[in-house]
């Protein structure tokens, strides 16, 4: 059980990233990097970020970190508060409907990732498969 | 948490006469040449308001791409609407919604026009679309697809601000449609059920809608397809915008992306294309969408129903026509086997893959389209 948001957690999940083939497959074209920012709400009181270097299906680097100076910038960011992410990871939230519901905030390039929507779901999703301690 | 969007809906006999009584005065008609030789123009015309002026766009091609919208706005700007009516097939309706966005928003690219960016539109004028086929559903759903000549790629532009203060159901519009094309627009209306109904963001409004959508089309397309019965035609008209309305309101499925990928490579209607790869893509979904092809097999009139949702849809299209295999489409199997890499690399860019009732990759998707005999 890794404790989320934390290094532990984001070390999981990119393993988790790495051996998952639906996810290779649907980002196989795929270049840029994200960062998933995890915003403070009753029960979460900082702003954790987790930066992930993407490229052609494989996260090539990542990076956890509470201060947003500590991690490089990226292309995108998926931005929602703690207890959004707590309901994605539990499944119960569909990663892009929580983003035209406005529980889920995207910056970056809209007609990129409109293309690769299977990718950023089986990234998001991916989530959901680490062992999470909330 | 989720919504069910729809526009105010007019339908019926005599429908266009609510616009006569509508406090617009300036009024911008896009539409297309078909439409104008069809008579349908003049029979809008004489609907208006009194006194209204109006300007016409009366050229808007088939399949319109980016560059034939954007070249149009400036003819809008300087008429300075207070109406926008798109009238006719999804072709005209989707440039409509364009240049609505456009005459509304000068300063926004139409690449801005996201679920994600708040537009502010209606600050200038409405936006009214009126069907003149029994399909596309375009006049009830938040989406307009522009081509990218360029790049083969259809670009679904969606925003919920996008979506039609009024849609006009009036079946005098459709009375006249040719039978290829009732029958190619229905088959699309069928699919937009069908991918309504089991998407993986299926909801009770979008079932809804579909159940009766299917049963109004399968019910009625066969008399009117037979005699063109007026009745029916109706039924069949409300049954396409309720198809509409549930594709809108949950998702297509990879009927659609296959389809819209077919599409980009080869000269195909619509609603054939989405047909063509319907049957298959249900075989494949079969599994994963138990309950709701059970229930949709049993929206067709008995004597079409087969053991599976796939089977029933094959003897329902072989009574109405509708192309089940790679020859009876026009496509010459040759060209289609050199396009399949890119067909397939198009097909996963779509968002139907992603509501689809089965996820596929891309081996899987190539199969699929392999699998159309
Ligand atoms: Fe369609």
């Amino acid at each position: 059980m890794s404790k989320f948001p934390s290094d532990e957690w984001a070390k999981e999940y990119v393993e988790k990233l790495n051996s998952n083939e639906s996810y290779q497959d649907a980002g196989k074209q795929w270049e840029g990097a994200i960062t998933f920012v995890i915003q403070p709400d009753g029960e979460f009181k900082d702003t954790a970020y987790l930066y992930l270097d993407l490229f052609h299906g494989k996260c090539r680097d990542y990076k956890f970190s509470m201060s947003a100076a500590d991690v490089p910038k990226s292309e995108f960011s998926y931005i929602g508060k703690y207890g959004n992410w707590k309901r994605l990871i539990n499944k119960e939230i569909d990663p892009i409907q929580g983003v035209l519901t406005g529980k889920f905030k995207l910056d970056g390039s809209m007609m990129k990732i409109m293309r690769f929507t299977k990718a950023a779901k089986e990234m998001v999703s991916t989530a959901s498969q680490v062992s999470t301690e909330f | 948490m989720w919504y069910f969007r729809s526009p105010s809906i007019v339908y019926g006999e005599d429908a266009l006469s609510f616009l006569s009584e509508l406090p617009y005065e300036r009024i911008l008609i896009v539409t297309d040449r078909n439409i104008v030789k069809a008579g349908l123009l003049s029979i809008l015309h004489s609907n208006l308001p009194s006194g209204s002026k109006n300007l016409v766009i009366d050229n808007i091609p088939e399949e319109p791409t980016i560059s034939d919208v954007t070249d149009r706005s400036k003819q809008v700007m300087e008429f300075s609407p207070d109406l926008i009516i798109g009238m006719g097939g999804g072709s005209s309706m989707d440039a409509a919604k364009a240049l609505f966005v456009m005459y509304e928003r000068p300063d926004l690219d139409l690449f801005d026009i996201t679920p994600l960016v708040h537009l502010g539109l209606r600050k200038k004028s409405r936006l009214i679309l009126v069907p003149t086929t029994s399909g596309t559903g375009s006049e009830c759903t938040w989406a307009a697809v522009l081509s990218d000549r360029d790049h083969g790629r259809k670009n679904e532009l969606a925003s919920p601000e996008i979506i039609a203060d009024y849609a006009i159901l009036d079946p005098v519009l459709v009375q006249k449609l040719p039978q290829s094309i009732t029958r190619n627009t229905a088959v699309d209306a069928i699919t937009h059920a069908v991918e309504g109904h089991s998407s993986q963001w299926k909801n009770p409004y979008s079932e809804a809608m579909a159940e009766k959508a299917l049963r109004l089309i399968t019910h009625n397309l066969p008399a009117v397809l037979r005699d063109g019965n007026m009745k029916s035609r109706e039924m069949v008209h409300i049954g396409a915008s309720m198809a509409g309305l549930s594709f809108s309101n949950s998702q297509i499925g990879l009927a659609h992306a296959m389809g819209h990928s077919l599409g980009a490579h080869f000269r195909i209607a619509h609603g054939m294309s989405v047909g063509l790869y319907l049957p298959y893509v249900v075989d494949f979904n079969q599994d994963y969408s138990v309950e709701s092809y059970e229930i949709l097999r049993q929206c067709f009139p008995e004597k079409y129903r087969g053991e599976s949702l796939g089977e029933t849809i094959r003897k329902f299209f072989r009574e109405i026509g509708q192309p089940l295999d790679l020859k009876a489409t026009g496509i010459d199997r040759d060209e289609y086997d050199l396009n399949l890499s890119g067909m397939v690399g198009l097909a996963e860019e779509s968002t139907g893959i992603i509501t689809n009732p089965r996820e596929a990759n891309s081996q899987e998707i190539l199969e699929l389209f392999e699998a159309v005999e």
